[in-house]
């Protein structure tokens, strides 16, 4: 049904005159939103109505006025005394409050429940944080703290420029150290490999876990001993590696 | 009576709901006959339809905050509390007995309905506007809108399908605006 048949089937006016059903009137509401003919439409009869309502008018003798004025009245303050003095209303307060803090209660276990949890999440955080930054701290120290250690900066060769990478040898304890600042992530099978070179010749100093990429829990890694360098380099190798350099080398740097 | 404001309805409405008397006295004096003439549309007696009256500003004063602009005209809304105000007199026992003095004994409503002692062409608003519909059309306004008669009830007492009952109350309120225009 358009708006058009809508108006002029007569139900605006059965509306306006309240002579339809509650569904109707959910119905009717509908269309007056949705269509500004069909409330122009409601308008118009309910002007029409008013204004025959005017017109026919029957005027009330002035004293009326009074006695339904007074009525009126009485009745708004009839409604402020019985809620001030009735006990009833007291009672239900009572209910109210003891229903509210009932589900305040509830709010606040529910509440207490989750801050706890938020709270042990946090505490386990931190100590883990704690806990990384202390192993941070003692890897940093080993470097600086340590006036033994010799440090290789290694540039980035042909192969990859912007790579990047330091070796941190400990000239009394032998022990090799290798901070990755910057290496693209190894394809998967394969493996960076890093060498010491002595007078040319390369000494295996260990394999670079592929998984360090993805994690990279560790800032310092730390590699097999060399007796002796003067230089270190790292190559792409099979996985596992080779006994000799075979892949591109990545980075190398002088100590 | 009349002081000289004008307030939209908007105002007034909002007026009535922080329960301002100047607003309630403004209404009074522009509404008052308007709703008399409704509610002596279904109650003819004077007396009665001003207890009505009285009744009827009680509620609409009480209960201004349930008025839903959205929904309609104040004075539409006015116009409803009052005439369920006069159809719940006339539907109470308190009234049906005072009339049952006046006329014959009916044998209840259903014959009160059947028989339809209707117009006496009351000569006053929507009664007069009623005096031009067709005599079929006219009685179903009368029971419905004027006795408060229940499509159902309706087509019960007259033996008239619901649907036919409902088609003819639009069909002939229908014709009501274009005879008014």
């Amino acid at each position: 049904m358009n708006a058009q048949e809508y108006i002029s089937s007569g139900i605006i006016e059965s509306y306006v005159m309240g002579l339809t059903t509650p569904e109707e009137n959910t119905e009717v509401e509908a269309m007056c939103r949705q269509y500004p003919e069909v409330l122009q439409a409601r308008i118009a009869f309910e002007e029409l109505l008013e204004q025959q309502s005017m017109q026919n008018a029957l005027a009330q003798p002035a004293s009326l006025k009074a006695t339904i004025t007074e009525a009126a009245m009485k009745n708004t303050a009839a409604k402020v005394v019985a809620i001030e003095k009735s006990s009833v209303p007291k009672i239900s307060w009572f209910k109210y409050v003891a229903a509210a803090s009932v589900i305040l209660l509830a709010g606040s276990l529910y509440w207490n429940i989750t801050l706890y949890n938020k709270n042990k999440q946090l505490e386990n955080n931190y100590s883990s944080s704690i806990a990384k930054l202390d192993d941070l701290q003692k890897q940093i120290d080993m470097i600086n703290l340590n006036p033994h250690m010799k440090m290789a900066a290694m540039k980035g060769m042909d192969a990859s420029p912007s790579s990047f990478a330091t070796v941190y040898w400990d000239t009394t304890s032998k022990d090799v150290y290798l901070l990755v600042n910057n290496l693209p992530a190894p394809p998967t099978n394969q493996q960076y490999q890093l060498w010491a070179l002595l007078d040319g010749k390369p000494i295996d100093i260990g394999m670079i876990e592929n998984d360090f990429f993805v994690s990279q829990k560790r800032l310092l890694l730390k590699m097999k001993n060399a007796s002796q360098a003067q230089a270190f380099a790292i190559t792409l190798e099979k996985k596992g590696g080779n006994p000799t350099p075979e892949g591109k080398m990545y980075v190398m740097g002088n100590l | 009576m009349n002081s000289g404001i004008k307030y939209s309805e908007q105002e007034l409405v909002a007026l009535l709901q922080q329960r301002s008397e100047s607003a309630f006295s403004y209404l009074y004096d522009n509404y008052s006959g308007a709703l008399a003439g409704v509610i002596n549309a279904i109650i003819p007696d004077t007396e009665t339809m001003r207890d009505v009256l009285q009744e009827v500003f009680v509620n609409i004063w009480k209960k201004i905050e349930l008025y839903d602009a959205s929904k309609g005209r104040l004075f539409t809304w006015m116009m409803n509390v009052a005439r369920n105000a006069a159809i719940d007199k006339i539907r109470s026992r308190g009234y049906q007995e005072s009339k049952k003095n006046l006329s014959v004994d009916n044998g209840g409503q259903e014959m009160a309905i059947g028989g339809v002692s209707l117009p006496q062409t009351k000569d006053i608003g929507l009664q007069r506007m009623l005096a031009g519909l067709k005599e079929e059309y006219r009685t179903l306004i009368e029971l419905s809108y004027f006795q408060g008669y229940t499509h159902e009830e309706i087509s019960k007492a007259l033996g008239i399908p619901l649907g036919t009952v409902k088609t003819r109350i639009r069909s002939a309120l229908s014709n009501l605006r274009t005879m008014i225009r």
